[in-house]
């Protein structure tokens, strides 16, 4: 490990042969927090280190949130029967390089990592109705052809565009790269009007894939059901406004909605996913 | 972390030119064009991973090919006699969300450009940026010189179109150069390498546009040139500044006519003799300040 990274080791997670997961808290539709707080809930992970925040949060006070106060988390949690690392942190503001490595030495130098994934939500113009899909970037061809057995969209072109920036989960597949880790960005298109709002579904697709990939045997029964209520409430709102209904239709059938029907549409979805009916 | 040279070039007395982006793009353009114009050869770099973060990344068919950081780079250029070592930064290291670098990375990057201008044994070092300044887009900008060394005044006096801080009227010979630009001459003082900033002038109802200000670039260019006692062909910079003129232009005459009068009365400023009290008094410079600002304010945004 570098000298005078800020890590905190708590306790030894003696592992063999791993692979991590890492996912962004503030991901769109809490997409990354979710699938590893499930991932840790279901093989019992347990936290053995972090990442200091001083040299990559602003420490300028505290957010508040939920009428609580927030503090940047940088955590790793071992789930041992399974050989998995799982990584949840905030998006760090500054020093990038460093975070990332400093996440890179502790999976490899503590915990034996052999690859790793990163999840990801990109906001797709479809609608809810239409099943989710997996794509995945990888940082070596041996790694893609590993995964030609699974059900991913494999073949993204992307070039970032003009005015915007690289994510942090390609700068950390290039770190990856460079260190011999092979690794795998996975990213789930979630339909604009859930961006701001949870998607168990875009949940249960990122975790399926990892699920058959490392062997993990989680029974999604309790998943399922969330999906299933999450589709239950969204007839309901398509039932209870017709307005919402007609544009949720265009987008079934692959039309485009105006600016401010976009807007109704995603004020009406959060508002009755937040408050319930 | 630090610096790659791709090969070790023998330089006869070199002078280190170093440029960032800034206000209007003036110091950087300036720069570049210059390189651009002698055909200076890359030899060097800082190695951006640091101080960067990544601006581009290309994904084919899957697989992460690649991903690139805005560039660092040295060019050096033989000129028979005085030779040039050009430092160009695509961008400043911020941090926190600042515009303009400061801090520890900041004064990390200023010490590795001065660990090139020392390896080869440069004997000045010149910066460039903008001088945001109660002058109007119609006059030709000034330049403002900040040497960091008593010394280097006499010969600053006898460049055309050029003031010192002092000449300023209220300046009284103070003033702050942001980021890079300006830091890059307090570090080659603590290093004991003599330097100077051009910084050209840009209009204060300006500075706040997306706009690169080639104008006052070529003001710059023909003060470092002269300085550097090689001549330089400035079509390709007079092209440009055509170009966006016409946009300052067509932003000019959308700001609302009164303020655009008060505005108006700048092009008489920079005619007078800068010592000398200018055709605006005080209070009015006060008033243009206040309606620039408002008419910002009601824009949302720039200023």
């Amino acid at each position: 490990m570098s000298q005078g990274y800020p890590i905190k080791i708590y306790k030894k997670p003696r592992l063999q042969s791993s692979s991590l997961v890492l996912g962004w808290s503030e991901d769109m539709s809490n997409l990354g927090r979710k699938a590893t707080d499930y991932l840790n809930w279901k093989l019992k992970g347990q936290e053995f280190a972090e990442i200091e925040p001083e040299d990559f949060f602003p420490l300028g006070g505290v957010a508040i949130k939920g009428n609580l106060a927030q503090f940047p988390e940088s955590k790793f949690y071992a789930c041992r029967e399974h050989e998995l690392v799982v990584f949840q942190s905030g998006s760090p503001g500054a020093e990038w390089y460093k975070f990332l490595n400093s996440v890179l030495d502790v999976a490899e130098h503590h915990c034996q990592v052999k690859e790793l994934y990163t999840i990801g939500a990109m906001v797709s113009f479809g609608a809810h109705t239409t099943p989710r899909q997996l794509l995945a970037v990888v940082n070596s061809a041996e790694m893609k052809e590993v995964l030609s057995q699974y059900d991913l969209g494999r073949d993204m072109d992307y070039q970032t565009p003009p005015g915007e920036r690289p994510t942090l989960n390609s700068f950390l597949l290039w770190i990856a790269k460079g260190r011999n880790i092979p690794g795998v960005s996975l990213w789930v298109p979630i339909p604009f009007y859930l961006a701001a709002v949870e998607d168990a579904q875009a949940q249960k697709k990122v975790l399926s894939f990892l699920n058959e990939r490392l062997d993990l045997k989680i029974d999604f029964s309790d998943l399922d059901q969330e999906v299933r209520d999450q589709n239950e409430q969204l007839a309901r709102v398509r039932s209870r406004f017709p307005q919402i209904d007609d544009y949720i239709n265009r987008l079934e059938s692959n039309l485009m909605l105006s600016e401010e029907e976009n807007g109704e549409l995603i004020k009406k979805i959060e508002d009755f996913l937040r408050e319930g009916d | 972390m630090g610096i790659r040279l791709y090969q070790e070039p023998q330089l006869e007395n070199p002078i280190l030119v170093a440029g960032w982006p800034g206000i209007g793009n003036i110091g950087i353009i300036a720069v570049d064009t210059l390189r651009g114009i002698l055909e200076a050869e890359e030899f060097g770099e800082i190695e951006p991973w640091d101080f960067l973060y990544p601006n581009r990344v290309l994904i084919k068919k899957g697989v992460l090919e690649y991903l690139e950081f805005p560039s660092s780079k040295f060019y050096f250029k033989r000129t028979g006699g005085k030779d040039i070592i050009f430092f160009i930064g695509e961008e400043q290291p911020t941090e926190g969300g600042r515009m303009y670098a400061e801090g520890r990375k900041a004064y990390h990057m200023a010490n590795l450009v001065l660990d090139v201008a020392e390896k080869f044994k440069c004997c000045r070092v010149y910066t460039s940026g903008a001088a945001v300044a109660l002058t109007h887009h119609t006059a030709k900008p000034r330049v403002w010189a900040v040497p960091n060394s008593e010394s280097l005044i006499p010969e600053i006096r006898g460049y055309g179109n050029t003031v010192l801080m002092s000449d300023i009227e209220g300046k009284g010979g103070h003033g702050n150069i942001t980021g890079l630009n300006g830091l890059l001459l307090g570090v080659a003082k603590k290093r004991g390498f003599e330097a100077i900033c051009l910084m050209g002038e840009i209009p204060i109802y300006l500075q706040g546009l997306p706009l690169s200000y080639p104008k006052a670039s070529k003001s710059v260019l023909e003060v470092l040139s002269h300085s550097l006692k090689i001549e330089v062909n400035l079509d390709k910079l007079d092209e440009l500044d055509q170009k966006v003129e016409r946009r300052i232009e067509e932003f000019y005459q959308q700001i609302p006519s009164e303020i655009r009068g008060q505005l108006d009365r700048l092009k008489q400023v920079t005619d007078a003799q800068p010592a000398e009290p200018g055709p605006i008094t005080e209070e009015e410079e006060k008033r243009i300040m206040e309606d620039v600002e408002k008419f910002f304010k009601k824009r949302g945004g720039g200023g």
